[in-house]
């Protein structure tokens, strides 16, 4: 074959244009499998016993608060009239925002060619589906009555009851579900070759068992690769629109209710954009510590967070101007009641919440115009988490500044949240961390095949890769 | 002859209460009537012992359809339900059947109608047929059904605090009986409240007759009876006035609540709005000034008000009557420059304006003196016979509570006998009545409640219910009405004549006998007829007291102006108002839920009493809401907390009486705080002289069902002068928001709703029926009697104190209430820094809440044909019907809450926790405290949790009595379920079916106009709600939404909501300092929106036409 090849002359970069590498000290092949495979492979570091107990016990408190109030009612929340949705629909709306970034990482940077997002897009699908089920608690627990939640799907009965089809809730029980289910089959499909890598250097019975049955017989033959790259780019495909639309449909949750703050129509691009700021801001929350900690530093570099800090500016720079655009709307709209909601937002008693919101998702991701901030970890750190608290914020003005004052005076009232709606909250989180603990410690954590496709020994033209190329 | 069941053999175990049925079901009567194809006289009543029992074996046999049969009853659960093999005549299983009864109150006795089914009456109305009504009633009438069920009551005869049996206390009674018999009573005392029933006063004077040496002494803590005696005093005859508030073009209320605290409010409310129902803006409308120190629901409604304190209301009325002409020595100057001189000048001449049609009132808080003044007033206006009409009362035959307490400290009374009344808890402070009572040797009580008194009783006999009972009262203007029982005593309950009787040793104790030979007293009437009559009916024709002739004298007045001293509160003398509570009265209904759950009509207060002040007074004071202040006058302390009230008098505190029961129910315990030790029998209701010490650091939760007060210049509730309607009859609907113009000319459904109509689809309007309602803002005053009345008519639970503070009341339909001031006044609107966006706990700071006009709005489901719940719920759980009802699934409901959200009115409740089965330690608190941190009575929550998971709940069997309450007509909701008005679909269907079997052949199935009242319309006392049907042009609902003071509340929206509103109209006195052109809320909404009147309204006209032609008739 090398016989046919010809030989090209590739000018070298000039220096300033030189990219940055994706995988640092040019690590091996053989190395990078090391390294993911040591995570699962190597013993238990005490810092993730340190993470898992806590994180274990919290689930605990989240089962125990679902069986109160699902035993006792609705009430124990803070729920109260007029604001008949509280923290459960602000941490739904939260988690599923965060639910984002896994998707869109895997999915439309994978359209986009953007090849840096191997290094974490593991990771961002677990988190995502992770995130997907502490929101998915929240619609089906948050009714009156859990048990006749069957009855929002299209079930045929001898009854001939139908859900509404005009319901946004309705759009939300088939939105939710279809993106939960594509970003698990995507999240396997891309694990597959990773877990037959670990099914070959499975010590143990039971491991190359599991591992094996998982991976579905993968050989890596080339006609494996072929199949796995066209369902891989076919599921890229299905979840790019699911990306877009499922919180698309959660912003018609409000956009097609008459109260003003909610009735808006810029609402589904705003909690697109918002998603994917919130996702990117979780993403970089889990992985700065992550990456220290199992020494990831070579695959997880510096460029990546930077990139990933860029792509947090962009949304974050698009809710900004969503949120002043809001308050343009309102003016424009001479509508006394939105003029009023606006205001009340900025100037009423919850002026807090608004203020947490405009400061953590307006003010704070400007900070990373500079490269400097950009590439300090601990600041990076430290901005990602606001970026978290303010999405929640920005739920909560929505949710429930939405509620307490909006037509009749007669029915403002303030809204507090009850030590139980804290707890089932804090017991959300218990799930998120235990399942992406177990995760990160029984799977690859890194899309190792996808990352070695993205060294530059993986280029057919590189020296390293042996000059035989053609081999693909 | 059919065939008897045998007879059961099963031990006699059922539940104690239910003994009064066993022993009726081993009479012999009951026997022949099981044995009788026909029980004897069911169908002709003509009898008067087989009607008596007759209505005893519905009660007994009704309600429990199989015990009868069984022969020992009261066993329901176990016993085989057997069906009637031969129903009663005329008895439909299934219908409700009503009778006229009434209850006794210390003004006059309501005659009502008591619906009952199967034997449970559930529902008390007013009686329609009574002529001086119409078939209104008010909230303690709404809410007396829930006593009867009360778990709580007075069930067993007791002595010294033990239980014994029925036969030893009325063996105990026959020894009183005989040892009183032997010596003509001397050393009997009896003590009683005030009643107005004609029996009872028989009996009274049978017994004078029989045991001439026994003494009679009436208290009632709420002495309402001083009208009579200062009318008394003043025209020299025992007379009562009846103010005429339908004849009066004028009224002047010094300091007298006449629509709220005062005796008789609902037929007030009734006269007092007759004369506000303008159609059109040639019609003439009354006003009413106020003069008050609380702001009151007579404040509220008034046209002006000036507020001072209760005080000075006499210098206001002598300054009043010295411009009438009255001389009034030297009082009439000694008011000075404290007194607004212009406005009670201005107030007189409008006064003697209207001729003999004025009326000056006065409240029973107020000293005697100010009632003679009044009198004088009234006269000078030429009123008297006119507005005020005397009619003949009967001599007072007992002395008050002051004279037996001398008694008793004199040891004259040996044996006291106390019937209703509670005074260990409500006498005044001064008597130290506990330590007084126990001066007698023996105390014997008949009670409702095992109460204060009941406690310090060596014996208690349980009372009967009055829907147990025989009885019989006088009615505020002296007709006769009959008390008739509909369920035998549920707890062997004694009626106070029987209880009168036993212990007099009287020949008679059958009550039903008494009140039969009173009767026939009264009217003469001794025919089986005439006593039928009287009993279906519910009220004896042509025994009115007659109008008194008399002529007023003015000796009283002078004597008692010299008496008379005042001194206007001011910072160093403070004033102490002690007012009746407007749900709790004077204490006696502590243990009613829905009494303690109704938003106080001023306040919007639940479960507690609070010290209210004007919002100056609180900064004087250093005191803000909540805290915890101590009141000191003299040696007497109070402790509660203060409540900042608009337009409150400065220097005033009011305080409800009627709050912190020490013994009553569990309901009723542990809510507010005691004002009785500041009563006293020489200062009365208004004590001088108070003293306020913060407790540092003590803070007490209270619950407020709406906490922000501003309408914030919306729509919302609209009104205008009646000058303003003269020149603009469309007011109401210039304010209409603007509408945005019309892309396509040829679009006739413009502007278009968000939501679809289904009735724009003329296929879904084919309905003969299209429902809707009209509520008249002018005549509501706010009184909250619709209120008790949808929760009793609607199964409505009460949710208690801290879930009223989490916003979880479950009332379907709620009085908003809105306080406007001169926008001028205020810092607000859409700007920086302004009121509106404050927390609504610092309104109570604002100064703009000093001088506040006030309006109310009933509120509840709007019923709109766009309705926006519909097509937000997932489940299709809220749909429209062809009738133009917004239904509720309840079966179909999930609880995802977002219909409510979506409510612009707010009208949906939703049941976060299953009410129905709460505990009743959840009623008060704890507040939300989580159970690992929270401990009651020293032990850990969590852990007494473990220890007995039902702790706190009731018992099965008061469960199974609670139940007898509910309306079957209407489903009992479970937790995670919406609910809201229906507007009472139950009656709707009901009328519909009956009018259908009615119309048979002819086909004629739409409902007659009138037929069909919702609940809250049915208890209106004003007649402000008006329901019927929209597609009839003729109906009276039409006939009221084509007037032009209809609108819809938001109706921007374009929800197009069936019930709608007719605006309000206020009547000030432009010659009145304090009048304005506008009412304020028009003026605050002119000022955030433009005056509705300055543009020309072609497109506005144009527009409310639109808006008119699609809403529904």
């Amino acid at each position: 074959m090398s016989e046919v090849a010809t030989q090209i002359k590739v000018p070298p970069v000039p220096a300033g244009l030189e990219r940055e590498p994706l995988v640092n000290n040019n690590r091996s092949f053989g190395w990078i499998s090391d390294r993911v495979s040591l995570i699962t492979e190597g013993k238990t570091p005490k810092w993730w016993w340190a993470a898992f107990v806590p994180s274990i016990i919290l689930l605990g408190l989240l089962g125990a608060m679902l069986f109160y109030q699902i035993n006792t009612g609705v009430g124990v929340w803070g729920n109260h009239h007029p604001t008949m949705w509280g923290w459960d629909i602000i941490n739904f709306v939260w988690w599923i925002g965060i639910g984002h970034a896994g998707t869109l990482i895997s999915a439309i940077l994978f359209l986009l060619r953007q090849r840096w997002r191997t290094a974490v897009n593991r990771a961002a699908e677990a988190m995502t589906i992770f995130a997907v089920m502490c929101a998915g608690i929240y619609p089906a627990m948050h009714v009156g009555r859990v048990w006749f939640d069957w009855w929002l799907f299209p079930i045929p009965t001898y009854q001939g009851l139908w859900p509404q089809f005009r319901s946004p809730l309705m759009w939300d029980v088939f939105a939710v579900s279809t993106y939960f289910t594509v970003s698990l089959l995507f999240w396997y499909v891309g694990l597959i070759p990773d877990l037959a890598m670990m099914r070959d250097r499975a010590k143990t019975k039971i491991k190359q068992f599991f591992y094996g049955l998982f991976a579905l017989g993968w050989t890596g033959s080339n006609r494996h690769w072929s199949n796995y790259e066209k369902a891989y780019l076919i599921l890229a495909g299905l979840s790019t629109p699911l990306v877009l639309s499922v919180h698309s449909i959660v912003s018609l949750d409000f956009a097609v209710s008459q109260l003003p703050g909610w009735h808006t129509t810029i609402f589904p691009p705003y909690f697109v954009a918002g998603a994917v700021f919130s996702g990117f801001g979780m993403v970089l929350t889990l992985l700065i510590p992550l990456r220290s900690m199992c020494h990831l530093e070579d695959i997880i570099t510096m460029r990546h967070i930077d990139v990933m800090c860029k792509v947090t500016l962009a949304t974050g720079c698009i809710v900004s101007y969503a949120y002043i655009m809001e308050f343009i709307i309102a003016w424009y709209s001479g509508s006394a009641m939105e003029k009023f909601h606006f205001m009340n937002r900025a100037l009423g008693p919850m002026w807090w919440g608004w203020v947490m919101m405009m400061g953590c998702n307006m003010v704070v991701p400007q900070l990373f115009w500079f490269k400097k901030i950009r590439r300090n970890l601990v600041v990076v750190f430290i901005l990602s988490i606001f970026v978290n608290i303010g999405m929640w914020f920005e739920r909560f003005v929505i949710v429930v500044v939405g509620l307490y004052r909006e037509f009749l005076p007669s029915s403002w009232d303030y809204y507090k949240p009850t030590w139980v709606d804290i707890c089932t909250y804090l017991g959300t989180f218990g799930l998120f961390f235990t399942l992406f603990l177990l995760f990160m410690r029984f799977l690859p954590m890194i899309a190792v095949s996808e990352v070695k496709g993205v060294t530059p020994q993986a280029d057919p033209h590189h020296p390293a890769a042996g000059g035989n190329g053609g081999h693909h | 002859m059919k065939t008897i069941p045998p007879t059961d053999t099963t031990p006699n175990t059922g539940r104690y209460y239910w003994r009064g049925l066993e022993q009726l079901a081993e009479t012999p009567e009951f026997k022949q009537f099981l044995e009788r194809e026909f029980p004897e006289n069911a169908g002709d009543f003509s009898d008067p012992v087989s009607r008596r029992h007759f209505v005893k074996i519905m009660s007994a046999s009704f309600a429990f359809a199989g015990i009868g049969l069984g022969a020992t009853g009261c066993r329901r659960p176990e016993d085989k339900l057997m069906p009637f093999g031969k129903a009663p005549e005329k008895y439909v299983h299934g219908t409700a059947q009503s009778y006229a009864t009434a209850m006794l109150r210390r003004g006059g006795a309501i005659p009502l109608v008591a619906k009952s089914y199967e034997g449970r009456p559930i529902k008390l109305e007013g009686n329609p047929l009574f002529p001086d009504g119409n078939g209104g009633s008010d909230r303690f009438v709404q809410a007396a059904i829930l006593d009867l069920y009360d778990p709580d009551r007075a069930m067993r005869f007791k002595k010294s605090g033990t239980a014994v049996s029925a036969s030893e206390a009325f063996d105990f009674l026959s020894g009183v009986a005989n040892k009183f018999a032997a010596n003509q009573g001397a050393g009997l005392a009896f003590l009683g409240e005030r009643t107005s029933s004609a029996s009872r006063r028989r009996l009274h004077q049978e017994i004078a007759r029989k045991l001439p040496q026994a003494k009679w002494y009436l208290y009632d803590a709420i002495d309402a009876d001083i009208h009579t005696r200062a009318a008394t005093k003043a025209f020299g005859r025992s007379v009562k006035p009846i103010f005429r508030c339908d004849v009066a073009d004028t009224i002047l209320s010094l300091d007298c609540d006449f629509i709220g605290e005062e005796e008789d409010a609902a037929n007030n409310i009734r006269r007092f709005t007759s004369r506000r129902k303008i159609e059109t803006p040639k019609d003439q409308m009354n006003r009413l000034y106020a003069v008050e120190s609380l702001f009151t629901l007579t404040g509220m409604n008034a046209d002006h008000r000036l507020r001072v304190s209760s005080s000075a209301v006499l210098q206001v009325a002598a300054a009043i009557a010295a411009e009438l002409g009255v001389n009034v020595g030297t009082l009439a100057s000694s008011g000075g420059a404290s007194l607004d001189q212009k406005w009670i000048s201005e107030c007189a001449k409008d006064l003697r304006a209207s001729g003999g049609k004025a009326l000056v009132v006065a409240g029973f808080r107020q000293p005697l003196a100010v009632h003679l003044l009044v009198a004088a007033i009234n006269e000078k206006l030429g009123a008297i016979g006119k507005t005020v009409e005397l009619i003949e009362a009967p001599e007072p035959i007992s002395a008050d509570l002051a004279q037996l307490a001398a008694s008793l400290n004199k040891g004259e009374v040996d044996t006291l006998v106390i019937v209703d009344a509670n005074p260990v808890y409500n006498a005044p402070a001064d008597l130290n009545w506990t330590a007084t009572q126990r001066k007698a040797k023996t105390v014997i009580r008949l009670g409702y409640y095992e109460d204060e008194t009941g406690a310090a009783a060596d014996w208690h006999f349980p009372k009967a219910h009055f829907l147990e009972s025989w009885n019989d009262g006088r009615t505020s203007d002296g007709t006769l009405v009959p008390v008739q029982p509909l369920i035998a005593p549920l707890f062997d309950g004694l009626t106070d004549l029987e209880f009168l009787a036993r212990v007099a040793g009287l020949s008679e104790i059958n009550p039903y006998k008494i009140v039969q030979a009173t009767f026939a007293a009264v009217t003469g009437d001794r025919s089986e007829a005439g006593w039928n009559r009287f009993l279906h009916d519910g009220f004896a024709r042509g025994t009115g007291a007659r109008k008194a002739s008399v002529s007023w004298s003015s000796g009283s007045l002078r004597e008692a102006l010299a008496a008379a001293t005042s001194a206007p509160a001011s910072k160093d003398n403070l004033e102490v108002v002690l007012f009746r509570d407007l749900k709790l009265d004077d204490g006696r209904n502590a243990n009613n839920g829905w009494l303690q759950e109704l938003p106080d009509p001023i306040t919007k207060l639940v479960w507690d009493n609070a010290i209210l002040v004007s919002r100056k007074t609180a900064r004087e004071l250093g005191v803000q809401n909540n805290d915890v202040v101590e009141i000191s006058v003299g040696d007497k302390k109070v402790i509660g907390p203060i409540w900042t009230q608009p337009g409150m008098a400065d220097y005033t505190l009011g305080i409800a009486l009627g709050y912190g029961r020490t013994k009553t129910g569990r309901v009723g315990i542990g809510t507010g705080f005691d004002a009785y030790p500041l009563f006293n029998t020489k200062t009365g209701y208004v004590v001088t002289g108070a003293k306020v010490a913060k407790l540092a650091g003590k803070k007490y939760p209270l619950s407020c069902t709406q906490t922000h007060w501003s309408m914030e210049g919306r729509s919302i509730v609209r009104e205008a002068n009646l000058e303003q309607f003269k020149s603009h009859p469309d007011f109401a609907t210039r304010m209409n928001a603007p509408v945005p113009p019309n892309p396509d000319p040829n679009d006739p459904h413009w502007p278009k709703p968000i939501y679809p109509n289904p009735l724009d689809n003329p296929k879904y309007r084919s309905s003969m029926h299209q429902w809707g309602m009209a509520i008249d803002l002018n005549s509501c005053v706010g009184c909250g009697t619709c209120v008790v009345a949808c929760q009793a008519e609607n199964n409505i639970p009460i949710v208690g104190k801290d879930l009223v503070a989490r916003g979880r009341e479950m009332h379907w339909m709620r009085i908003d209430r809105y306080y406007s001031a001169d926008p001028k006044k205020r810092t607000w609107g859409l700007s920086t820094k302004t009121e509106t966006f404050k927390r609504d706990e610092e309104q109570q700071f604002d100064e703009w809440i000093d001088d506040v006009q006030a309006v109310n709005q009933p509120m509840l489901c709007q019923h709109c044909e766009a309705a926006p719940c519909e097509s937000v719920c997932p489940v299709n759980a809220t749909v429209h019907d062809h009738e133009g009802l917004n239904v509720m699934v309840y079966n179909r409901c999930v609880g995802t809450r977002y219909c409510s959200n979506n409510c612009p009115y707010k009208v949906r409740r939703y049941n976060y926790l299953d009410y129905n089965k709460r505990p009743l330690k959840e009623l008060k608190g704890p507040f939300y405290t989580p159970p690992f941190l929270h401990s009651t009575d020293g032990e850990w929550d969590l852990k007494r949790w473990w220890r007995d998971h039902e702790s706190g709940m009731r018992t099965q069997d008061e469960w199974d009595l609670i139940k007898m309450l509910k309306n079957p007509d209407v489903t009992v909701r479970m937790r995670g379920v919406m609910e809201k008005c229906t507007f009472c679909v139950q009656r709707i269907e009901s009328a519909k079916i009956a009018q259908k079997v009615k119309a048979g052949e002819s086909g004629d199935v739409v409902v007659p106009d009138g037929t069909i009242k919702t609940a809250c319309e049915q208890a209106c006392p004003a007649g402000a709600i008006v329901f019927g049907n929209v597609a009839d042009p003729e109906s009276r609902v039409s006939k009221l939404k084509a007037q032009q003071r209809n609108y819809s509340v938001l109706d921007f929206l374009e929800t197009k909501p069936r019930t709608t509103y007719l605006a309000r109209v206020r009547n000030p006195n432009p010659a009145m300092p304090d009048y304005t052109e506008a009412p304020f809320t028009f003026e605050e909404f002119a000022k955030n929106n433009g005056d509705p009147f300055a543009h020309h309204g072609g497109d506005q006209t144009g527009k409310a036409e639109s808006t008119t032609g699609k809403g529904g008739h």
